[in-house]
Order: structure tokens, then C-alpha cells, then sequence
């Protein structure tokens, strides 16, 4: 059970104070910091920060997620950690990433992601994992075409 | 050629021997015997001087060779390794002037920790009239397995925190310290797991386990690494923190405490939610002596606790003298039954159809001999917690029925079963119709008061002894009905011969069209139904009015009567009793 392919999704609030460039920066801690341990451990996922709030998807071996979420749990820079979805999954959702990132510091805000991430936190029941895990691929699709055109 | 060469200087060298002896004070020769030992062995006179050395002095101590030629003090030669600390070096010498001193032949030990690691075991004994031995062995090995052994007794196995033992040693140890006035010396935080047994209950032992493990984890995260955390018991931890620096600080800590464990865990694909509460105290401000300072971080703990879960509190002054009168009223609360400090008053109840009186509702009241009346609100709740309830409601239930037993034929008495009473159903079954027998009351006298609570409890249980009291001939009312949450369903649960609305509906009847629609509602839902319906707390005509013309059948209050004492209840009839009220006249 704990070797087969399993997904976390999560949303949380940024515990981060300071500056929007300082919150960036940040962040791109965190992504840089994810992206080896996750490469290390057999993990791909998602994080997509918009208004405040971060919401994640983390794919792989059940005791590997595992594990990263009670590392990223302990960490204080984020607060009231909502789970949306833990369950066996299917193919990776971001078989290409350890960590995609999508959200405001990548230089776009979209109100209606911040709004429906706010929904989430507000009412998990409300706003599912899948829901979630399916605009957290969209967004980064998206990203990764912006990135391209741009 | 090489070994031919090597033999011929062996030769020269042993030629030389006897000359060399005489001429350096360090000789070779017995270096040589002792040069196989695995630990450094050196012999010094009475001024602590070397005489001899061996290899392990040059191996294991890194003294330089050069130096054994000309007698040096001890210390110097060891401090020339550089392995021996200042205090190393000092408690050195002071245990080889010590082994000088003594003339009874024993030997002396000490214990030398070296710059290098290694962990010395040395011991000193005289050799001879001016000779003395010592010799330095390496123990670290041995240490380490000892250490080992000692933690593994210390720690809980399952978390590999410290256990109760080490936890109040260390208290000790922090608090016997000498301290500032000013600064804190020590916080000592206990934490409590909100939700444990339910989890350990319903996803078994190993997650109850490896969450235990998580939840080390976390405390572990949000604490320094030199706090003790210690594990004392099946889900409480104790936390000690030495020189915790500023009153905010600790709150802080506390805080940081309280979010970690609050978050949700993943175990094994699932999904566990725990939470902590957690109280604390500071040493010298709280208390200073150690378990003093644990009794007041625990009073802390019982607050947060009642205080709602997922939360910290420090310890106050009031938490003392709230526990302690507490245990007062605990003990007084024990031997007030035996002392016939208990009584019961009777508050009538009116049948709005009639007019007559329909019955007493039997109040119980506690007269204690220095405090005077004690309200139920305050002692009713301790005797639930310390077991007192049950054998309490049998008395309740004898009096009441024995003195009901002295009241014209038609007046009933009501009597409160409390949900603890149900929790032995045959205790209490027995017990209604012992008092019923024993007080010879016709059973349709007698009617049983329960709440909603009761029915929420054990659902199953509770109904199957509502019917048996039932088939006593005992009438059974809802008491409080509208206070709970699924008031209607309860209905639905049990064949009830009344229900009592709540009095905060009768006081709100005339200022809420909420109150108002709820009294008329359950007024309608009892015609309909066929049970009677009893307003509580009714104090005006007003609310009378309204009651009567909402179609309740009976009524209780301040209105027609207070509670009143058993030696009141003839009069009390007399004037309500078989006539018809004055105030209430008979409907048409
Ligand atoms: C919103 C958020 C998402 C994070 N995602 C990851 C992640 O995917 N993988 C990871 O290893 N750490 C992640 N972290 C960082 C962890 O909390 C923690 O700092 C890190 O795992 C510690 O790694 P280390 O033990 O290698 O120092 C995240 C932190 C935050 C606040």
C-alpha cells in the first residue's frame, strides 16, 4: 500500500509577513528547497499561491508524501492546513515536475483563483481535491504556455 | 641485509642498556614490558614527577618523547599531548597528590573526559616507597554502551522521549540552581491530546502509536533543542524549558505548541485530526519547588481544558484556590448524605383546565452547615464526576416518594432522573419500585423527569429502561424540551406522557416571536399528539394569558408558588389544593 502511487491535496494560509518581493522570494526558497527533496524522493506535484493562500498537490510513494507533508506541516511559515484529498491516485497529474509552481509571484494575479482557494479554506467540503488537482493543471499548463510565448 | 642490520643495532642498543639506565632517569628497559598494554602507564615520585612512561603515554596521551628524558612534572608532560583540558588537568593532579597522601594502600580513581573524545578511566596506587603508579585507560567504548543503556531506561521506548523519571530529575536539577530574581528560571508546560482515544479507538493501536511518534515530531519542531520533552503518560507530555526568557516568550512557545499539534496529520492514507491543550507555570514566579510547579502547570491544563479545547493558560493564583475549594466541596458533598444535609422542596404544578393543583416537582437542596443553601447548578455537576449521583437520586427518589405517600390521592409528585442514573438501568428500575413499595404510592403518583441529554446518551438502552419503569405504572416526562438539538427526533424516540417547555421560552414568550411560535408549536404538537404539555417558569399573568390561549395543559412558576419546604406542603394545598384558584378560574 505505502509503494503505490498516491495523491495530497492541501490548501493553506501564508503565515509569511512583509513584503510582496520579500514573500516572493520566499517562495522561491521554498520551490528551490521542494524541487531537491522532492527529486530525491520520488515526488511531483503542484503549488499554486494566490491571495494569500497556497494550495498544493504532492504525488508518490504513500510513505514519500507522507512524510513531505508532516515536514511541510511543521513548517511556520504557512498556518491553518486544510487537506482536501488523500487517496490512491492514478497517473501523476505533473509527471514532468517536482514541483510546478503557479500563482501571484509569478507575476499574475487571477481573482477568481483566489476566490475559489478562499472557498476551500473557508469549506473543504465545499470545494473537492479533485476540483483543486484540476485547476492546479490547468494553471500550470497555462503558465508553461505563457512562459513559452513570452 | 635489512634484518641483518636491524639484529645489529638491537645488540648495540641492549649493550648499551645498563649505561643508559644509569645515566637517563627515564629508563627504557621496564618501558619496553609495559609498552604491550593497551593503556598509557607512567610511575612519578612524591613531587608528582615522571619516572617512567610507556608507549600508550606517547600513543594514547600524544606526550612528546623528547620530554620523558628529564623528569618533568606530570601535568606538564600531559598538557605538552595537548589532550588534557585545564580541568582535566587539575583534577589530574589533585588525584595523584591525593594517592601520595594516602597511606592505607588503596587505590585512587578518576574520571577524565580528554579534548579528543576519548573517555579515561585513571587509577593510582603506590608501587613502592617513593613510587606511584598510574595508569590511564580508555573507557569510551565502554561509556557509550552504558549510555546507551541508561537512555533506553530513560526514554519511552515508543517516541524516544524522556520519561516521567527524567523528566522530574531534571526539574530538580534546573530548580536546585541558583537563579536571578528577575528572570525566569524554568516553564514547565503539561499538554494534553484533545481527541486521542477516539483515534486510538476507531484506526487501532499501531496508528494510535505512530501517531504518538508524529506528534513527538512536532514538539520536537516547535521547541529548542535543550527543552526536555518528556512523555507521562499514554497521551500527556511534559515540556521543561530552562531560562525560558520573557513572559511573551513563553506564551509564544505555548502557542507554537498548540497550532503544531492542531494541524492535521496523514498516517498510513489517513487523515487524523488531535489538537492539544496546554497549561503552564513559571519557576520561581508560580512555584519553585518541582512538584509544586507540576501541580500548578496541571491546574493550568484543567482550565485550558474546561476553558475549550486547542488552547494554553498559564497558571493563576485563582486556579489554587479554585481547586482547593473545589476539593472542599468534595469532601463536605461525601458526607452530606450521612449527615441528612440533603432535603427536597416541592414546586407546584398547576393543570390549566381545572385549575386544581396537579402535582409537586421535587427540587433537591443541600443546606450545608457553614455555607448555608448550595445551589444545584454548583453541586449537582461534582456529585456527577465523583460517582455521588446515583446513590444521591435514590434518596431523592425514597423522600419524594414517602412524603408524596402523606398528600391527598389526586396530587402527584415529579422526580429528575439524571443520565448517569441510566447507566445502570437495572440499579435504577430497582430502585423506583423499591421506593414505590417501600412508601406503599400508587405508581400513577409518581412521574419521572429526564432530559434530552439522557436520551442522547445511550439511545437503545435508555429507552428499554424508560419502558420498564413505564410498565411499573410510572409516568415519564421531557424535561427542558427545546434546549437540545433534535428536540423533535427525541419525541419521536419514546412514547413520553409530557413534555415540560423550557422556562427561557416562557420568560422570552412576550419579547420574541421565536419563543412565542415555539410555545404555541409545541403546545399544538402535544394536543396533537395526546401528551400534556407543562410551561415552566411561569411569573405574570401575562404569560399566562398567552399560555392559556396557546393551549398548554399545565403550568409551574413563581406565579402560583416558590419551591417550599416539606412542613409548607398542607398549607400550600390547602389553599391551591381541590378547589379551584382564585386566579384560575374554571373555562367554560
Ligand atoms: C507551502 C509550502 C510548500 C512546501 N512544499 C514542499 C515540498 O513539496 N517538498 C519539500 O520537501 N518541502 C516543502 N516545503 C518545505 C518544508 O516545509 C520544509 O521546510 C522542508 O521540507 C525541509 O527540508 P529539509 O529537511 O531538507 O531542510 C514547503 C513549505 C511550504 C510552506
Amino acid at each position: 500500500m505505502s509503494g503505490s502511487l498516491h495523491r495530497i491535496v492541501y490548501c493553506s494560509r501564508n503565515a509569511l509577513a512583509g513584503s510582496a518581493a520579500s514573500v516572493s522570494g520566499e517562495i522561491r526558497d521554498i520551490l528551490a528547497l521542494s524541487r531537491a527533496n522532492n527529486r530525491r524522493d520520488g515526488i511531483t506535484g503542484a503549488l499554486l499561491y494566490s491571495g494569500g493562500v497556497f494550495a498544493q498537490v504532492l504525488e508518490g510513494r504513500l510513505d514519500a508524501i507522507e512524510g513531505a507533508f508532516e515536514r511541510i506541516q511543521r513548517d511556520p511559515r504557512h498556518r491553518d492546513v486544510t487537506v482536501l484529498q488523500i487517496a490512491p491516485a492514478g497517473p501523476r497529474g505533473f509527471p514532468d515536475w517536482s514541483m510546478a509552481f503557479a500563482g501571484d509571484s509569478a507575476g499574475r494575479s487571477d481573482p477568481a483563483t483566489a476566490a475559489r482557494l478562499a472557498e476551500a479554506l473557508a469549506d473543504p467540503d465545499a470545494v473537492g481535491g479533485e476540483e483543486l488537482l484540476d485547476l492546479l493543471r490547468d494553471l500550470v499548463v497555462r503558465e508553461d504556455e505563457w512562459a513559452l510565448a513570452s | 641485509m635489512a634484518a641483518l642490520l636491524d639484529r645489529a643495532t638491537a645488540r648495540r642498543t641492549r649493550r648499551a642498556a645498563p649505561k643508559a639506565r644509569a645515566r637517563r632517569p627515564v629508563p627504557t628497559l621496564p618501558c619496553l614490558a609495559l609498552d604491550g598494554l593497551p593503556q598509557a602507564v607512567l610511575v612519578f615520585d612524591a613531587k608528582l614527577r615522571l619516572l617512567l612512561g610507556n608507549a600508550g603515554l606517547l600513543g594514547m596521551l600524544n606526550v612528546p618523547p623528547a620530554l620523558l628524558a628529564g623528569r618533568p612534572r606530570l601535568v606538564e608532560a600531559l598538557a605538552a599531548g595537548k589532550r588534557f583540558s585545564p580541568e582535566a588537568l587539575r583534577a589530574t593532579e589533585q588525584v595523584c597528590a591525593a594517592a601520595v597522601a594516602r597511606t592505607d594502600g588503596v587505590e585512587e580513581t578518576a574520571h577524565l573526559d580528554l579534548a579528543n573524545g576519548l573517555s579515561i578511566m585513571l587509577r593510582l596506587r603506590r608501587i613502592g616507597r617513593c613510587r606511584w603508579v598510574a595508569v590511564f585507560e580508555d573507557v569510551t567504548e565502554f561509556r557509550a554502551t552504558e549510555s546507551r543503556a541508561l537512555a533506553l531506561a530513560l526514554t519511552d521506548p515508543l517516541t524516544g522521549l524522556a520519561n516521567r523519571r527524567v523528566m522530574r530529575e531534571r526539574l530538580g536539577t534546573v530548580l536546585a540552581a541558583p537563579s536571578g530574581r528577575e528572570a525566569a528560571q524554568a516553564a514547565v508546560f503539561c499538554i494534553d491530546l484533545d481527541n486521542f482515544k477516539p483515534v486510538n479507538d476507531t484506526l487501532g493501536h499501531p496508528m494510535g502509536d505512530a501517531l504518538l511518534r508524529a506528534i513527538a515530531g512536532r514538539l520536537r519542531a516547535a521547541l529548542r533543542g535543550d527543552d526536555l520533552i518528556a512523555r507521562v503518560g499514554g497521551d500527556e507530555f511534559v515540556v521543561i524549558q530552562e531560562a525560558p526568557g520573557p513572559e511573551g516568550g513563553v506564551d509564544a512557545v505555548a502557542a507554537r505548541m498548540v497550532d503544531l499539534l492542531g494541524r492535521p496529520f496523514i498516517l498510513n492514507g489517513n487523515l487524523v485530526n488531535v489538537g492539544a491543550s496546554i497549561g503552564y507555570a513559571l519557576s520561581p514566579a508560580d512555584a519553585s519547588d518541582p512538584d509544586a510547579l507540576l501541580r500548578c502547570a496541571d491546574l493550568a491544563l484543567y482550565q485550558a481544558k474546561a476553558g475549550g479545547r486547542r488552547g494554553y493558560r498559564r497558571f493563576t493564583p485563582e486556579m489554587e484556590a479554585r481547586a482547593r475549594a473545589r476539593r472542599l466541596l468534595e469532601q463536605d458533598l461525601r458526607k452530606a448524605l450521612a449527615l441528612s444535609q440533603f432535603e427536597l422542596a416541592y414546586q407546584p404544578k398547576v393543570n390549566l383546565r381545572s385549575g386544581r393543583l396537579a402535582g409537586f416537582e421535587a427540587l433537591l437542596r443541600w443546606r450545608h452547615p457553614e455555607r448555608g443553601l448550595i445551589s444545584p447548578g454548583e453541586f449537582i455537576p461534582v456529585c456527577e464526576e465523583i460517582g455521588l449521583i446515583v446513590p444521591l437520586g435514590e434518596w431523592v427518589l425514597r423522600t419524594a416518594c414517602l412524603e408524596a405517600a402523606g398528600w391527598p390521592a389526586g396530587v402527584a409528585v415529579a422526580v429528575n432522573v439524571s443520565a448517569p442514573q441510566f447507566e445502570e438501568p437495572r440499579r435504577l428500575v430497582g430502585a423506583i419500585g423499591g421506593a414505590l413499595a417501600r412508601a406503599r404510592l400508587d405508581p400513577q403518583r409518581l412521574e419521572v423527569e429526564i432530559t434530552e441529554s439522557v436520551l442522547l446518551r445511550h439511545g437503545a438502552a435508555t429507552r428499554d429502561a424508560l419502558h420498564a419503569i413505564r410498565r411499573l405504572g410510572v409516568r415519564i416526562s421531557m424535561d427542558d424540551f427545546g434546549t437540545g438539538y433534535s428536540s423533535l427526533t427525541q419525541l419521536q424516540s419514546f412514547p413520553f406522557d409530557r413534555i415540560k417547555i423550557d422556562r427561557s421560552f416562557v420568560q422570552n414568550l412576550l419579547d420574541s416571536a421565536e419563543s412565542a411560535a415555539i410555545v404555541r408549536a409545541v403546545a399544538a404538537l402535544g394536543a396533537s399528539l395526546g401528551i400534556a404539555t407543562t410551561a415552566e417558569g411561569v411569573e405574570t399573568e401575562e404569560q399566562l394569558a398567552r399560555i392559556r390561549a396557546d393551549g398548554c395543559t399545565e403550568v409551574q412558576g413563581y406565579l402560583f408558588s416558590r419551591p417550599v419546604g416539606a412542613a409548607e406542603i398542607g398549607a400550600l394545598i390547602a389553599s391551591l389544593g381541590t378547589a379551584p384558584t382564585p386566579r384560575l378560574p374554571v373555562e367554560a
